[in-house]
């Protein structure tokens, strides 16, 4: 007892003066160093930039908002906004309601054994990189010899075969359904453990008064998985926004910039066009966007601070 | 669940809960076989030739043929060392990072801790594309363009923050009375580090690695932009050069998405745990 209040006494006084001590900033340098020049400069970099005419090889000169002129003019660029917008839908709906289901039916298997073999294989498609996954669905989608086409005229419905991503009015849709059912994916897992903590001690008490599965799934299972919700939609609007590798790999925006994200428009301001001050400013403005919906939703969701900390 | 029902014939409820289960069972089977198939796909085509493609578009036509493997490995093995180079380096660092800044910024109380840590969190925020294109000029004014250098310390970078903060997080979780009781017996702060906060940390370090490791195996934009040069083309680029390479041979092409699947299919296989964890970017660990 005596050691511990000793202990107690030192921590005390350990905590209440706050001190320099240059052995511990020396330890944080080598984070604080790399992140600085890879990561804060960069970014802070990119914010002026968006002000500059800046171009490879010539030297950048300050022209106020002459980009930010161009950017509203820019048809492009708004275009993009449009497409992400049906990202967005399809990301917080469907892509949320089949990883639920499957979620819900798998708790719902009593042996435990089955149940992890299950979730083991729901989840294996994770173990696959991410181009892999992109290439195969290209192959899928191929007019002639993709799995799509020759299952449809298999079974006989060769009306229904087509160019899927070479149509401007099915190409961002097959981008969409790219991993479908998109059980293998965060939603999934957030669920899952999202509702194996719950306790079973909930479901036992709906159990005895009589509630029917589907009832505990509304009057239960939904409200108590508002937090999850929340996070998921979190994640949902940052990672959106970025979303544009298989555009980028299967379509290069096209057909007629059908599927033209966000980000192949600034990839292709910046690499094929060279005029990096006004990349910059699409960049810097896809920037603050992130920012101010992430700060509208952790204000929502504000109370829920221990959540989105580590984001 | 719940074992409780009302009292009714048993024999029918039990027959009845077991046509359910089964029900489940095949729905969920069929779920993870839709996910699985072009996987599925992928691999039995990687084992046929031309002719055997076209013969056999859904069935696996013997004798399998290998050539495949042979062909796509010649194109692409560069392309695994560079990528295990990459991974290697960036991991190394990212642990070594994440272990003594956490360490520092959750055993310590200093002037300015706080203010660093939120300083780290708040790159979480920051799109990678917002620091794109200054990046790119600032690698190529530092000569890095074309190098290893490039795909490695970006990385470092990126995969720094969720190091640190996840490393944070779980020594803050260490109870108290360890340090105490070391700082009690005499040990400094280096002795801490190495005999309590690194063996306790092992969990973190699993996590860590196999998430840097997904992140680096899936990078495309990045590699895409800064190399041209084809040896030093990680995996998800090297691909995407030998997809154009080989664009109608598919058995080739099955083969080469094949190997480049191996490796994280089987760290998936045997750290199951570890990168599941990884994948959900430790969202698990910080629950708690």
């Amino acid at each position: 007892m005596a050691i511990a209040e000793k202990v107690e006494k030192v921590k005390k006084n350990k905590s209440q003066r706050k001190r320099f001590k240059p052995i511990l900033y020396l330890g944080l340098a080598p984070l604080f160093i790399t992140l600085g020049l890879f990561s804060y400069y960069p970014a802070a970099n990119g914010l002026t930039r968006a002000f500059f005419d800046w171009r490879f090889f010539e030297p950048s000169v300050f022209i106020g908002l002459e980009n930010f002129r161009t950017m509203l003019g820019d048809d492009m660029w708004w275009e993009s906004f449009k497409h992400i917008f049906i990202v967005f839908i399809a990301a917080t709906t469907i892509m949320w309601a089949l990883p639920l289901l499957a979620v819900e039916m798998l708790i719902s298997i009593r042996s435990l054994r089955t149940q992890h073999i299950l979730r083991t294989l729901l989840l294996f498609p994770l173990a696959f990189p991410v181009i892999v996954t992109i290439y195969m669905w290209g192959f899928i989608y191929h007019p002639n010899r993709g799995i799509l086409n020759t299952a449809l005229q298999a079974v006989g419905l060769d009306s229904l075969a087509q160019n899927w991503l070479g149509d401007p009015n099915t190409a961002l849709y097959s981008l969409l359904f790219i991993s479908f059912p998109w059980i293998a994916s965060l939603p999934f897992f957030v669920f899952l453990t999202g509702l194996q903590n719950i306790g079973t001690e909930v479901f036992e008490a709906a159990a005895i008064d009589g509630c029917s599965r589907m009832k505990r799934f509304f009057l239960i299972d939904m409200p108590l998985l508002g937090r999850q919700f929340r996070l998921l939609f979190f994640l949902a609007t940052i990672s959106v926004l970025q979303f544009g590798t298989s555009g980028y790999v299967l379509t290069s925006g096209g057909p007629d910039n059908a599927t033209m994200f966000p980000i192949l428009r600034i990839i292709g301001v910046a690499f094929n066009g060279g005029d990096w001050g006004y990349a910059a400013t699409l960049s810097s403005t896809l920037f603050i966007l992130t920012l101010a919906l992430s700060a509208v939703i952790l204000f929502i969701s504000r109370g829920e601070k221990q959540n989105v900390r580590s984001l | 669940m719940s074992v409780l029902s009302k009292p009714k014939p048993r024999v029918r409820v039990n027959q009845r809960r077991k046509t359910e289960q089964r029900i489940l069972i095949f729905s969920l089977g069929f779920l993870a076989f839709l996910g699985l198939f072009p996987y599925l796909f992928m691999l039995l085509t990687s084992f046929k030739n031309t002719q055997q493609f076209v013969d056999s578009y859904w069935g696996l036509p013997l004798p399998l043929s290998f050539e495949n493997y042979a062909a796509a490995w010649g194109q692409t093995k560069d392309y695994f060392v560079t990528t295990f180079i990459v991974v290697g380096a960036t991991i190394a660092a990212t642990l070594l990072l994440g272990l003594l800044s956490g360490f520092i910024l959750s055993r310590f109380v200093f002037v300015g801790r706080n203010f660093l840590f939120t300083c780290v969190g708040l790159l979480l925020m920051v799109p990678w594309i917002a620091a794109l294109i200054p990046l790119f000029v600032l690698s190529k004014d530092l000569k890095m363009l074309n190098t290893i250098w490039v795909l490695i310390v970006p990385m470092i970078a990126g995969n720094a923050v969720l190091s640190v903060i996840l490393f944070k997080n779980f020594i803050d979780s260490i109870p108290q009375e360890l340090f105490d009781c070391s700082v009690v017996f005499g040990a400094s702060g280096p002795q801490i580090f190495r005999y309590i906060v690194v063996p306790l940390s092992y969990p973190i370090v699993g996590t860590i690695s196999l998430l840097t490791m997904i992140n680096v195996w899936n990078e495309f934009f990045w590699p895409l932009l800064t190399v041209t040069d084809d040896s030093l083309r990680t995996i998800s680029v090297g691909i995407s050069f030998f997809q154009g390479q080989n664009e109608t041979d598919y058995g080739a092409l099955m083969a080469g998405y094949t190997l480049a699947s191996i490796p994280l299919l089987f760290l998936f296989t045997f750290l199951s745990k570890h990168f599941l964890a990884g994948i959900q970017g430790g969202l698990s660990v910080s629950d708690k």
